[in-house]
């Protein structure tokens, strides 16, 4: 499935996905909220008589209209909502033949879909077994090895030798990690060099968005900071809302952690309790929610044991960079920054029917990844740290460290700077 | 004794292994396309730049060498374990003196790191 | 001394590994959906979700397959059936009760060989796609195997020094009294350990992790997947399986027959592992393998010296 807008579905990593997924597939492209479910219908349909030879393809894209949409967030979440539950029991049926149309982990990207907020350019929501990727242009050219140019191995070098940190020359890869792979900030691109399972150097890079002819709505900026945008902007913006928003960013981000640290029965959990949140849920009903995760998550003697010491990013360090958000006030490792996480959970879910307005001088001014009046975007700060972290940790270390900084593409979209940056 | 011992296992080896092939055969015949999917590596829907087949960076290379002298100590253990009454005290004693010999080393190594990487 | 079982129980016992490894991966299956979304709303619905990995087979078969660029196929598919080729294989000397397919006189040697394939297992398929994410899989397994195998070894060394036999069936007969968990406790709590990192399972699942999109299984698909992923659950099964002869009594209680108790302590070896699963995250090596060596060989060690007195003075 594949959600935004027409000139991102064109990009060449969607494309790459779209040819690496084995049939019997189909594609269905959304681009208009209020046609989700339409839009999945017919993908099933495909699947289920289509010619299974051939790629079927569905698209959506007829709306131009598609971008008012974002401005009712709530009713719209609760209409797609139940939407997308039903399309969830729909795959469960289909299994064996509907398996791009149902999946656990992007309800993240549904909930943005929803919101008409389908700026950063298309997610591939896939189940586990279909985060398979990377089209081989020449892949009919198999058995042809040692035909092509000298060193090369059916169109592609072997690794070249470079310099390790423990001061051996070894070989060295280079690996393009995202902008679609499970647990992910989506969007988010990072070039690797390997040595073994050493992350050696690193380059962030975002999925490119091409400019949108259309006006910008707030649906389109970043979902999670969606009520500070607003009352940066002069809209009113109760306090209840932004905490409510506040909680489900959170739990979206834990839910990656979790699932990134291998802990999946949390991961699940903490990912029903956002949709829980997002779908209005009040303080009565998310509260007792909330609490078994914090109290699991908080005092899980192994999570601990496994996530100190990785990332330590000090606060004098992370104000330089100009980060402003929980990774600020941890002060220290991943393990640290989950544990703002979750006291912001708990914190947050108690207030999320305040009805007070929100005031961007106030306590609850800071967004999910931090304060969004910046003069860039706080997920910028984060990237900015990134690579300086990565540098020198093991590949699941380094999973663990994206996961507690959790970036946020969507951030960056639609301001000047977006684009590459180099770390 | 001995050969019939071992005849059931033969037959389940090549039960097991017909078994493989058989389910080879059934994914070919109820396949939706038969002819396979020809991609690159996933990493999340870019190409890599090399091959990744690579000369890997073993890091816990150390770690071997310890482990290696303990399995070979394992050689003696099984056969060790049916005569420990029959020998007596000194079969005890040699064995938690080796093991013990190798535990100095384990010591050792631990204090040189060769336990943590990354 | 276990007796022998006709011929006929060879094929009897793959498709019941096959049996209770697919029950198995069931009850996890409706697990992991209630972890998400609390108690199943109906008896229907269990069915549906505890129907999951079946379904998921299907799938596989039906699918397309895929090859990676510069693969090298031959080295996956054997790696790939290598690993439920030998959890079968090792499963000859479980006994049900007080009869095993084959009694074989170093049974407890004949099981740790087979279930150390799964290094080669694992780290062919890893290897064999030609892809970062499989490879870093692939070796993650040989850092596991450094850190579970010893330990593991000196468990079950521990299990046959106590009856004084490597013969599965004359383990059981040593715990006709009492039952070696009970006074090897840390040999026992150290095997269900490298059950489950033997499996690459649960909290040891880094090789297949979530983190590289599946690891060593990656780039794995159809039958190559279906027999990867299965053999880890045959493998699991097996290995908590095992645990039942060498430390649980075998087929030995009250009341009822002795293949009554040997299936009902299996499954209750299999529930504690399940349930075990949920409660903790990913063991990564890099933070184990010290703890490994550091706390549970020297544990293994003293825990096989205790026993070595005892076996002296009986």
């Amino acid at each position: 499935m594949v959600l935004g807008d027409r000139e991102a579905e064109e990009s060449d990593w969607v494309e790459n996905l779209w040819h690496a997924i084995p049939a019997p597939k189909a594609r269905v492209e959304v681009t208009d909220p209020d046609r989700t479910a339409d839009a999945l219908d017919r993908g099933l349909t495909e699947l289920a008589h289509g010619q299974l030879r051939g790629p079927a393809e569905t698209s959506d894209h007829d709306h131009g209209a598609a971008a008012g949409h974002g401005e009712q967030p709530e009713a719209d979440e609760h209409a797609e909502h139940g939407g997308h539950e039903a399309d969830g029991d729909h795959g469960g049926h289909d299994m064996h033949t509907g398996h791009e149309t149902h999946d656990e982990h992007d309800g993240h990207d549904m909930h943005r879909a929803h919101d008409g907020h389908d700026m950063h350019g298309g997610d591939e929501a896939h189940g586990d077994h279909d985060m398979h990727g990377g089209h081989d242009p020449h892949g009919g050219h198999h058995g042809h090895a040692g035909h092509d140019m000298g060193g090369l191995v059916d169109g592609l070098p072997m690794a070249d030798r470079a310099d390790d940190r423990d001061g051996l020359r070894l070989d060295r890869l280079h690996v393009p990690l995202g902008p679609a792979l499970a647990d992910w900030p989506a969007g988010l691109i990072l070039r690797m060099a390997l040595q073994g399972d050493v992350v050696q150097e690193v380059t962030v890079e975002t999925v490119a968005v091409p400019p949108s002819p259309r006006p910008p709505s707030w649906g389109f900026r970043a979902f999670w900071d969606e009520p500070w945008l607003r009352t940066a902007a002069g809209e009113r913006v109760s306090k209840g809302d932004a905490a409510r928003r506040l909680c489900a960013a959170h739990l979206d981000s834990l839910g990656r952690f979790f699932a990134v640290a291998g802990w999946a029965d949390m991961a699940a959990r903490t990912r029903y309790v956002r949709d829980r949140a997002l779908a209005g849920a009040d303080a009565a009903e998310l509260t007792p929610l909330v609490r078994p995760l914090i109290r699991r998550a908080g005092r899980s003697w192994t999570l601990r044991r496994l996530t100190t010491g990785l990332g330590v990013l000090r606060t004098g360090q992370a104000r330089h960079a100009g980060v402003t958000g929980p990774a600020l006030v941890a002060d220290g490792d991943a393990h640290s920054r989950m544990l703002m996480w979750l006291d912001a959970v708990g914190r947050s879910a108690a207030a999320c029917d305040e009805t007070e307005t929100l005031d961007l001088d106030g306590a609850e001014a800071i967004g999910p990844r931090g304060r969004v009046d910046g003069p860039v975007p706080p997920s910028q700060a984060l990237l900015d740290v990134l690579p300086g972290l990565l540098e020198g940790t093991e590949f699941a270390c380094a999973r663990i460290i994206v996961a507690s900084l959790d970036p946020d593409p969507d951030e960056l979209a639609h301001v000047p700077a977006a684009g590459m940056l180099h770390g | 004794m001995q050969t019939s011992d071992w005849q059931p296992v033969l037959v389940l080896l090549v039960l097991v292994v017909a078994g493989v092939v058989l389910l080879h055969a059934l994914s070919i015949t109820v396949r939706a396309v038969r002819e396979p999917l020809h991609t690159g590596p996933f990493s999340g829907g870019l190409e890599p730049r090399e091959h990744p087949l690579s000369r890997f960076h073993v890091r816990w290379y150390p770690v071997t060498m310890v482990f290696l002298a303990f399995d070979m100590e394992m050689l003696f253990m099984y056969p060790w374990t049916k005569v420990v009454s029959a020998v007596g005290t000194t079969a005890v004693v040699e064995m938690f003196l080796f093991l013990g010999v190798l535990l100095a080393g384990v010591g050792y190594a631990w204090r040189e790191g060769a336990f943590r990487w990354s | 001394m276990a007796e022998r079982t006709p011929l006929w129980a060879v094929f009897v016992l793959p498709a019941l590994l096959v049996a209770v490894a697919l029950v198995t991966a069931g009850v996890d299956a409706v697990l992991a959906a209630g972890a998400r979304t609390g108690r199943p709303a109906s008896l229907r619905e269990v069915a549906v979700r505890a129907a999951g990995p079946g379904r998921e087979v299907l799938r596989q078969l039906v699918q397309q397959p895929r090859r990676t660029r510069a693969s090298d196929v031959p080295l996956a598919r054997i790696g790939a059936a290598l690993l439920p080729v030998a959890a079968v294989l090792a499963a000859v000397v479980l006994p049900l009760g007080f009869r095993s397919v084959s009694d074989l006189p170093d049974g407890i040697v004949w099981f740790n060989a087979m279930e150390a394939l799964a290094w080669a297992a694992v780290w062919l398929a890893g290897w064999g796609p030609n892809s970062t994410l499989s490879l870093i899989g692939g070796y993650r397994f040989l850092a596991q195997g450094l850190a579970y195998e010893l330990p593991h070894m000196l468990a079950i060394t521990t299990a046959a020094l106590g009856a004084e036999s490597l013969r599965v069936g004359e383990v059981v007969d040593a715990q006709a009294g009492l039952w070696f968990a009970v006074w090897m406790p840390a040999a026992f709590g150290i095997y269900l350990l490298s059950a489950m990192a033997m499996a690459f399972w649960g909290p040891f699942d880094q090789p297949a992790g979530q983190d590289v999109a599946g690891g060593a299984a990656a780039e794995l698909s159809g039958a190559d997947r279906v027999l990867f992923l299965g053999g880890r659950w045959l493998l699991l099964v097996v290995a908590a399986a095992f645990s039942v002869p060498l430390f649980l009594g075998g087929g030995h209680g009250p009341l009822l027959p002795g293949w009554a108790w040997t299936v009902l302590k299996t499954a209750a070896v299999l529930a504690f592992l399940v349930w075990a699963r949920r409660r903790i995250p990913t063991l990564r090596m890099e933070r184990y393998l010290e703890l490994a060596w550091v706390v549970l060989t020297p544990l293994a060690i003293a825990q096989a010296l205790v026993v070595a007195v005892v076996v002296l003075n009986r």
